[in-house]
């Protein structure tokens, strides 16, 4: 690894062609619009969240001077309906972006699907850099899929449950109301709730972590990738997402 | 219509008692109060209690601990001898019929033959179904016969308390008897259910109400409650909400916040969960209701709220077998060990990368020994 940046020769380029990176652009932009709009609404949802469940600020004085509690629902409640929009507008960009888009969701009925799921697996327990992907790996797209997908449609679904109590003549309690007695009534519904939200946590302590090991292990800039929407790769990398043609 | 008998209506039972016109007007609006309806609705009551039959009710008793009957006859708008003496014709009701025996059940029969799509089946209390319904048997029947042998020509169920309405403690786990709610056992008559334990004395007499005066069954909800009595939580309506959205909780039963009347939702308080009308109507002639008291709804009128764990915690533990923990104590453990096995994987990283490097370097300077 050079620390000095020379300037790119053109015939060093030919001659030596697997030293240098190539840019792609992967990740459009309502996709990294929509990874950094969930990510902060993750977070205030959690943190709000935790502090519903068990409100630690007792402000002094008169009911009428404080709104402690309220305010700390409002920006939960907020954060939540950002949350659903960015999901559905996520759902639409499924179906509306290039492959890339696509490239998490688990094609279990493919054979190369489960090959490259089996395949990735092995690469991060043998510690190996082993075949490359320009959009999710099959692993990556799994956990994709349960960690973000699967996780926001039960807390959709309870959250709203729970928020359409208010008005059970509503919409929303028309929509997600069946979620109370399935769960056998509205105090399990917020134990499941309570208990799903920390699956965020666990998932994104994997993800984070996974990223940056992944970033340094291909060196293909996964981390800045979200941002810039540009992954790298070396001449003669191979792109594996067999699955997405 | 070969010679019907002769319809006797609440206001010519209300005459009999030598009730004035002025006070049944009265009676008329306190009545359109109750239910929650506005002035222009009571004409259409006094219609109703001149024009109307009676409607005969058998009122039964399975497993339950007569608490309903006893909310019920403390009713004061409207007083429970208005709606047992006059509006209603209440028939068969093992505690608060004259007649016993044989004759008691000779009653309700008569009722079932001479009214058939007419009669209220009240029910209080659920049926056990196990080993065919011997846990709870009347007059050497079990209760489970009674039960759909008098629904099958009611005009409609009403399900009085939690028991007939989601089970209540009987029905809890482990559930020895098979006791099961009366909408699970009747399955096609209307039911409502009227949950609670018990429910409000106000919500019982005005569900009979609102069925003598409209002559339909009142909108029910996803759980058949009434929604005039069961469209809001306690919460929605409680006097100490306001502390609730200042942030202001009891945090111990003796403390500061307990003195000043601060929100329950700490101490467990279920309000937040709870359909039912104590916020509103409260008990006892609106004198008090638990919070008003001091201390947090149980959520009596929820369905499984026997089952939830403790009446003082806000989350019920996880309920997977063999597991004791709060979603709370799970979620940490897990967070923790996604943290080790990570920690764990970038560690062997480095050090295999620590190894490559030191096996690349050897490599490099043996070659360079062998020229």
């Amino acid at each position: 690894m050079g620390d000095v940046v020379q300037p790119i020769n053109p015939e060093n380029v030919k001659g030596n062609p697997h030293e240098y990176f190539r840019r792609k652009y992967v990740w459009s932009w309502p996709i990294r619009i929509f990874h950094w709009v969930n990510a902060a609404a993750i977070i205030s949802l959690f943190f709000t969240g935790l502090y519903i469940s068990q409100p630690q600020l007792a402000p002094a004085g008169e009911a009428y001077n404080n709104f402690v509690m309220a305010n700390v629902r409002m920006i939960h409640f907020a954060s939540a309906f950002i949350f659903v929009i960015n999901f559905f507008w996520r759902m639409y960009w499924f179906w509306m972006g290039s492959k890339y888009a696509r490239s998490g969701f688990p094609f279990f009925w493919k054979k190369s699907w489960w090959q490259d799921l089996f395949r990735q697996v092995m690469d991060y327990i043998k510690l190996e850099k082993g075949h490359i992907h320009m959009g999710h790996n099959a692993l990556g797209g799994l956990a994709y899929t349960f960690g973000v997908i699967g996780l926001g449609w039960l807390q959709i679904l309870t959250g709203m449950a729970m928020y359409s109590e208010s008005n059970p003549k509503g919409i929303i309690a028309s929509l997600t109301g069946w979620v109370i007695p399935l769960s056998g009534g509205s105090f399990q519904v917020h134990m499941w709730h309570h208990l799903f939200a920390w699956g965020f946590i666990v998932f994104s302590i994997i993800h984070i972590y996974i990223v940056i090991y992944d970033g340094q292990v291909y060196k293909n800039g996964l981390v800045t990738s979200m941002v810039s929407g540009v992954k790298f790769y070396q001449e003669g990398d191979i792109d594996r997402d067999d699955w997405l043609k | 219509m070969t010679d019907s008998p002769k319809i006797i209506t609440t206001y010519d039972v209300l005459k009999q008692h030598g009730v004035s016109r002025r006070s049944f007007i009265k009676f008329c609006s306190m009545t359109a109060a109750a239910l929650g309806l506005d002035y222009t609705m009571v004409p259409k009551i006094v219609e109703a209690m001149e024009t109307k039959q009676r409607i005969p009710v058998l009122w039964l008793h399975g497993l339950e601990c007569t608490c309903c009957s006893e909310s019920f006859i403390r009713s004061s708008h409207p007083l429970v001898q208005d709606v047992i003496f006059n509006m209603i014709s209440l028939d068969y009701d093992e505690t608060l019929q004259a007649a016993a025996g044989h004759q008691a059940e000779e009653i309700r029969k008569k009722i079932i033959k001479e009214y058939p799509g007419q009669y209220i089946l009240a029910v209080e209390g659920n049926a056990p179904t196990k080993d065919g319904g011997v846990y709870c048997t009347i007059a050497g029947e079990s209760f489970v016969d009674i039960l759909e042998e008098t629904a099958e020509h009611a005009y409609a169920v009403v399900a009085w308390g939690s028991c007939a309405s989601n089970g209540c403690v009987q029905a809890a786990a482990p559930n020895p008897t098979g006791a099961q709610p009366v909408h699970e056992l009747i399955t096609n008559k209307p039911v409502i259910n009227v949950p609670g334990c018990p429910p409000i004395a106000e919500v019982m007499t005005g569900v009979l109400t609102y069925i003598l005066t409209f002559g339909k069954l009142p909108e029910l909800d996803r759980f058949k409650r009434p929604t005039m009595f069961y469209g809001q939580r306690i919460h929605d309506k409680c006097y100490r909400r306001s502390f609730f959205d200042a942030g202001q909780f009891v945090e111990q039963w003796d403390d500061d916040g307990a003195r000043k009347g601060w929100c329950l939702y700490k101490m467990g308080c279920r309000g937040p969960m709870t359909y039912n009308s104590c916020s509103t109507i409260k008990w006892n002639n609106g004198v008090s209701f638990p919070i008003g008291s001091g201390h947090g709804c149980l959520g009596c009128s929820e369905d499984n709220f026997w089952d939830n764990g403790s009446f003082y915690n806000r989350l019920s533990s996880v309920p997977l077998p063999g597991v004791e923990s709060t979603p709370e104590e799970i979620g940490k453990i897990a967070a923790v060990a996604a943290g080790v096995g990570v920690g764990a994987h970038a560690v062997s990283h480095i050090i295999s990368k620590t190894i490559k490097n030191a096996k690349e370097k050897k490599a490099e300077s043996k070659p360079e020994e062998k020229e």
